[in-house]
This record gives structure tokens, C-alpha cells and sequence, in this order.
């Protein structure tokens, strides 16, 4: 019976030690973020997507070999020599490929992170944009060549005639110089794409 | 209503040229339309400040993008979204039944605004017996809501609206029990008389007579109107994780919308039926004012502050079991007031 | 407009008992008692009887019609319940309820002392029937709520566990 009254009362009690507790979160500020207007700060080191330094990028192909997936592709053209192709974002000399394709296909991508380690120039790295949704999947295949496709197709020609050029040069001179040691070092300073 | 139909005969002159025995039915539809378009309006009104409130007692914003300041139209909007939505009937759902129920279930609650004085003028019908005809008016949702339950051709809307009818019933007799005890104190079943006997300032007011009867009896009729209309605690037969939402589980659109008004009809119906018989109804805290305008807002003011403590209970209190309903209500709610209701009888049968 | 509001109310309450006589389902027949209660208590209004108007919608509508809806639906089966028609001949029927009818007709209509609608009888009507209960008909009143009690204790001791 007392078990009965004690029960009603601590009932009513605990209703209103609720309300009580309710009626102050009434007038405590909200934790809300109102995304659209504000958005929250990305912390340092945050991996939300890639991002290529172009012109910093000697060709080295460590990143297209490290990434699991194979979301990488690359290809390099040698500059013709003597060409001045400028200063690198980190005001040094630029190296000698030029790119008429480096895509990263961050459809395809698994967020790793094991190419930006390799890089020897630190030009592949992780930026802190998250809002790259698009209607297309192929709108996420993200292009960092520097070089459009019609002078892509100028240096491979170039470069091809370069390569004949230099293979008669190599055949004459075996041919004039005879008996050669075998062991020479390998000329191969005529790289062409793949 | 005299005063109505003198208002409404000055404004509107052109009605004297309809034939006689069509003015006074005229201005009546007039009326119920008005307090149909208030009570659409308020529900407007009372969701925003529901989902609001809501909101910042959790730590959060609720709406706030629909409109420019917090989100005031985004009840409009959901409104419109409910009337466009497709009206789907269960292919194996009784058709008359299924069509019918929503509108008796809203035909209860609208009933109820007929009787209740919202100022010292404005009121649909004086009736000798007011406050007893609100009680079993109110009584005639029960049926819509077994109708919708039967005619959704569904277990669980079944379950649902037993659920609710049973506890719809068990929660009317501590309603009229402290009911009864206002009564006893003023002697007369009329609602005017009731609020003519709190007259005379907020120490008048018939919560603070007969203490601590009266104050017993405010109580139990808040928390047993709470119940009436389902709101949480006793939220079990349209409770949302539980039972799917009871007995409207098959119910989209425009039709759904007919409950949620009938229910929201139901909370302010409550709220204003408390203030009458126990805040003092239309008068202010001085004592009733000669303005016609001020009652009114009074009576909406305290029922607008009976229904926000109903919404602070709502977001503060899990919802209760549907045994330990039936618990509070037969062990706990009937047996204090009838206590209270001897209590009170014997105090005023020695004061008097 | 006395005898508009009455023939409106006399059509409901014979169109729900046309309902419940004569439709097929069972449940259609339970739900159109609803309008016959309510057709009775705009009836009982228009005699001056509020309190038995109201007493009516709350009893009737609000309980009895609740209990009786509640056996149908607890016992239905499965599929949509019918009555079943009978296959008595109805002709002696019909003859002998019409009988009744003129029967009825006949003994309401040579009685003299009906109130005209001109005296209008007791208005408020709750305070009579009170003290009416307490004082002349205290002991019908006082059998009546002895068997509500005879009928609670019967449910509760038909519904309750078996504790072993």
C-alpha cells in the first residue's frame, strides 16, 4: 500500500523534474550548422580529394605503379631539347616530360593515399574539398595533362622522327666503328609514349 | 450567437434579401465556417510552434529554411504537400467505411466548438447543459476511429484503434469525475454560468477555490485530456515506432490531414475546456473587461498556453506502455478522483 | 423551421434503422446505429429533453454502440461477414408487425393530454431530474446501479488470469 502512494509521487515528481530539465534546454544555444551558409572547417590533413601540381610533376610514374586500383594513367612526352618550358610552381627549373594525359579517375579512386607517398616532388597531394558531385560519372575523371591534344600529336610526331633520326645515327656508327665492346651502356634518351 | 448575428446583419446588409427562414441558417454556416477556418489556422500555427519548440529543447534549430524567418510558412507547405499527394485506398479496404471515418472522427471535434464561450458574447449555442454536451459529443470520435480501423482491412489499424477506444473510454470517467466537481461548486451545468462564478480577478479563478480539491481536479483533467487525444505519454495508438501509426496507417494525403486536424481540433478543444472551468475562461487577470475583443483573446491566449504545456510534456516524457495506460487510468486516476469528488462534496456541502 | 429541423431528424433516425434492418454486411448495419442515436437524440432535443439528448449520444453512441461494434469485429471471420437470409416466408411477418404499427398508432393518437408546442414545459430540466432520482425513484436508481455493479464484478471476474 505505501509502495502504491510512493510510486504515484515519485512519478509526479520525476515528470516534473523532466519538464524542468526540458524547459532550460528551451533557452541553451542550438549545436546545429546550418550547412548550406555554414560550413565546418575541414581539419589539417583531412583526405577528401587528389590534386596535381602539373608542372611540378617530372614523370616518374611511382604513383601510377603504387595505386591498387589502377585509377591513375600516364602519359609523358620528352621535351625537345633546348625547349624552355618555364619555372616549376616551386621556382625551379622544369624537368623534361610534358604531360598530354595525367587522369586521376576519383570515381575510381579508394582514397588511400599511397601515391601521395612515393612522389618525389610532392606534387600529388590531399585537398580538403568535399563538394565535387557531379550528374556525370565521367565528370569525376579529373584531367592534369598540360598539353592539348593537337600538339600532343605534333611532339609524337617529333618525337618519332627523332627516334629515326638518332637509330640511323646509332646503326652508322656501329657500322663505321666495327667490333664494338659489348657492353655499352644502353641510349635510351629517346623515350616515346606507350 | 444573438450578438453574432448582429454583427454579421450590420456588415453584411444584403443578407435581409434572402427569404426569412434561410438568414438565421445562413449566419449559423457563416459561423461554423469561421471557427473551421480558425481551427485550420491555429493548427498552422500550433505545428510551427510544436516543431519549434521540439527543437529547441533538443539542442537543435527545427525549420528554419521555408519562408525567411525560422521557417514560419513551412507548416503552408507541408500543407500543400499533403493536399497533392496521391490518395491511395488499400485495394481490399472497405470503401464506404474507409471514406467516412476521417470526417466523423473530425465531425466529434468540430462538434465541440459549438458549445464553448470564447468571449462573454461570442458563443455558437448557449446550452443549459454546455459542458455536458461537450463530454458526449466528444464521445462520438470513438466510432470514426473504429471505422477507420476496421475499414483499413489491417491487423495492426485494428489493434490500433482498440487500443484507442479502450483507452479513449477508460480516460472519460476521470474527466467527468473532475468535471463533476466544478460543477458541484457552481451548482449549473452551463459554461457561463461556470466562468460568471470566477469572476472577480486571477484569485477568483475556480482553481483556487475549494482548495485543494479543485487543484486535484485540474489535474486529473489535464492529464486525462492529455490522454484523451492521444498525445504522449499516452501516445501507443499512433505511436510511431510501435504500432506504424495505429489506426491512419493507410491513410495519405488529404485524408490523413482531416485526422491531424481533427486531433490538433481535439488539443485546443481540451485546452480550452480547462480554462473555462478552472483558469477563469474569457476574463483577464483583473476580472471580466467590458471590450468585446479582449475575452476572445484571453480564452485563445489560455488555450494556446494549455496546449504548449501539453507539447512541453510531449518532448520531456517517453510514452507509456499500453498496460501501464490502462494502470494509471483505473489505478491510479479513478480511485483520486473519486476521492477528490467526496472530498470536494463534503467540503462544499460544509461551506455552504 | 420547428417542423423542417424535426423531419430532417425523423428521416435520419428511420433511414439508419432502414440501414440496419435491411443492409447485407453486419458491420454496415452496426455503424448506421450511429445515425438512428443520433437522429433519436436531435428527437430528444426538440422536446425540450437536453439532458436525455446528451445522455443519449454519450450512453448510446459512446458506449453501447462501442460494446456492440467491439463483439462484431472480435468475432468476425476472416472474410466479409453476411447475414445470412433466412428462408421463412415473410408475408405473416410484415401482417403483424403493420398490425402492431396501427395498433400503436391508435392509442398514441386518442390520447388527450399531450403538451402542445405552445406550453413550453420545464426549462431547465437537470435539476429536476436530480432531485426526481433521489427523492421518487431513489430505489429504481439505487437497483439499477446495483446491477452496473453485478455486471462490473461479472467482467472483471470473467477477464482476469487464472492465478495458480
Amino acid at each position: 500500500m505505501r509502495a502504491y502512494f510512493i510510486d504515484i509521487f515519485s512519478g509526479v515528481g520525476s515528470v516534473l523534474v523532466g519538464m524542468r530539465v526540458t524547459f532550460s534546454h528551451l533557452f541553451t544555444r542550438s549545436v546545429t550548422e546550418q550547412y548550406p551558409r555554414e560550413k565546418i572547417e575541414m581539419f589539417d590533413r583531412s583526405r577528401n580529394r587528389l590534386h596535381v601540381d602539373i608542372e611540378d610533376c617530372i614523370g616518374c610514374y611511382l604513383c601510377d605503379k603504387a595505386c591498387p586500383v589502377d585509377c591513375i594513367h600516364i602519359d609523358t612526352i620528352k621535351a625537345r631539347p633546348g625547349e624552355d618550358l618555364g619555372l616549376t610552381e616551386k621556382y625551379e627549373k622544369k624537368k623534361t616530360f610534358v604531360f598530354p594525359k595525367f587522369d586521376i579517375d576519383m570515381a575510381e579512386c579508394c582514397y588511400c593515399g599511397l601515391c601521395v607517398f612515393p612522389c618525389p616532388t610532392e606534387c600529388i597531394y590531399w585537398i580538403s574539398d568535399y563538394e565535387f558531385a557531379e550528374y556525370d560519372r565521367s565528370n569525376l575523371n579529373y584531367h592534369f595533362g598540360n598539353v592539348t591534344p593537337e600538339d600532343a600529336r605534333v611532339r609524337y610526331e617529333e618525337a618519332e622522327k627523332l627516334k629515326i633520326q638518332k637509330d640511323k645515327e646509332i646503326a652508322a656508327k656501329k657500322a663505321a666503328a666495327g667490333t664494338e665492346i659489348p657492353s655499352q651502356p644502353k641510349d635510351d634518351s629517346t623515350e616515346s609514349a606507350e | 450567437m444573438d450578438y453574432f448575428i448582429q454583427i454579421v446583419t450590420d456588415l453584411l446588409p444584403g443578407l435581409n434579401g434572402l427569404p426569412q427562414w434561410l438568414v438565421i441558417p445562413s449566419i449559423m454556416f457563416l459561423f461554423g465556417a469561421l471557427i473551421f477556418t480558425g481551427i485550420a489556422i491555429y493548427s498552422l500555427i500550433i505545428l510551427w510552434f510544436e516543431r519549434k519548440i521540439a527543437a529547441h529543447m533538443q539542442d537543435r534549430l527545427g525549420p528554419m529554411e521555408v519562408g525567411g524567418w525560422h521557417g514560419w510558412l513551412q507548416t503552408v507547405a507541408d500543407a500543400v504537400k499533403l493536399l497533392l499527394k496521391e490518395d491511395i485506398i488499400p485495394a481490399v479496404a472497405d470503401r464506404k467505411l474507409f471514406k467516412l471515418a476521417p470526417y466523423i472522427v473530425f465531425l466529434a471535434a468540430f462538434a465541440v466548438f459549438a458549445a464553448l464561450p470564447f468571449s462573454d458574447k461570442i458563443i455558437g449555442s448557449e446550452l443549459n447543459i454546455g459542458i455536458f454536451y461537450i463530454l458526449s459529443v466528444s464521445s462520438v470520435g470513438v466510432v470514426g476511429i473504429l471505422m477507420a480501423g476496421w475499414g483499413s482491412n489491417n491487423k495492426w489499424a485494428l489493434f490500433g484503434s482498440m487500443r484507442s477506444v479502450a483507452q479513449f473510454v477508460s480516460y472519460e470517467i476521470p474527466i467527468g469525475l473532475s468535471i463533476l466537481v466544478v460543477v458541484m461548486s457552481v451548482g449549473s451545468l452551463s459554461m457561463r454560468d461556470i466562468v460568471m462564478a470566477q469572476d472577480g480577478g486571477i484569485f477568483n479563478w475556480m482553481i483556487w477555490q475549494n482548495a485543494p480539491f479543485n487543484f486535484i481536479a485540474f489535474l486529473i483533467l489535464f492529464i486525462a485530456g492529455t490522454a484523451e487525444t492521444n498525445r504522449v505519454p499516452f501516445d501507443i495508438p499512433e505511436a510511431e515506432s510501435e504500432l506504424v501509426a495505429g489506426f491512419h496507417v493507410e491513410y495519405s494525403g488529404m485524408r490523413f490531414s482531416i485526422f491531424f486536424l481533427a486531433e490538433y481540433a481535439n488539443m485546443l478543444a481540451v485546452g480550452i475546456i480547462a480554462s473555462t472551468l478552472f483558469l477563469g475562461g474569457w476574463q483577464g487577470i483583473t476580472g471580466a473587461s467590458s471590450a468585446p475583443g479582449i475575452g476572445l483573446i484571453w480564452m485563445l491566449l489560455k488555450g494556446f498556453l494549455i496546449v504548449l504545456v501539453m507539447i512541453w510534456f510531449r518532448w520531456t516524457l517517453p510514452r507509456l506502455r499500453v498496460d501501464q495506460l490502462m494502470y494509471v487510468c483505473w489505478k491510479v486516476l479513478v480511485p483520486i478522483s473519486f476521492f477528490n469528488m467526496v472530498g470536494a462534496g463534503i467540503w462544499i456541502g460544509l461551506s455552504s | 423551421m420547428e417542423s423542417f429541423v424535426f423531419y430532417i431528424f425523423a428521416l435520419m433516425t428511420i433511414t439508419g434503422g432502414w440501414i440496419v434492418i435491411y443492409s447485407r454486411n453486419l458491420i454496415y448495419s452496426a455503424f448506421s446505429l450511429l445515425i438512428t442515436f443520433v437522429g433519436l437524440a436531435g428527437l430528444y432535443g426538440l422536446l425540450m429533453a437536453d439532458f436525455i439528448a446528451a445522455t443519449q449520444i454519450l450512453i448510446y453512441a459512446g458506449a453501447v454502440l462501442i460494446l456492440l461494434l467491439f463483439g462484431i469485429m472480435l468475432t468476425a471471420r476472416k472474410t466479409s461477414i453476411e447475414i445470412t437470409q433466412s428462408n421463412l416466408p415473410r408475408l405473416p411477418g410484415a401482417i403483424i408487425s403493420s398490425l402492431i404499427f396501427l395498433l400503436l398508432m391508435v392509442v398514441i393518437f386518442s390520447e388527450p393530454n399531450w403538451n402542445s408546442a405552445t406550453n413550453p414545459g420545464v426549462r431547465e430540466t437537470v435539476p429536476m431530474i436530480g432531485k426526481l432520482l433521489m427523492t421518487k425513484y431513489l430505489i429504481p436508481f439505487e437497483l439499477a446501479s446495483i446491477l452496473l455493479l453485478a455486471a462490473l464484478i461479472g467482467s472483471v471476474f470473467i477477464a482476469r488470469r487464472e492465478e495458480s
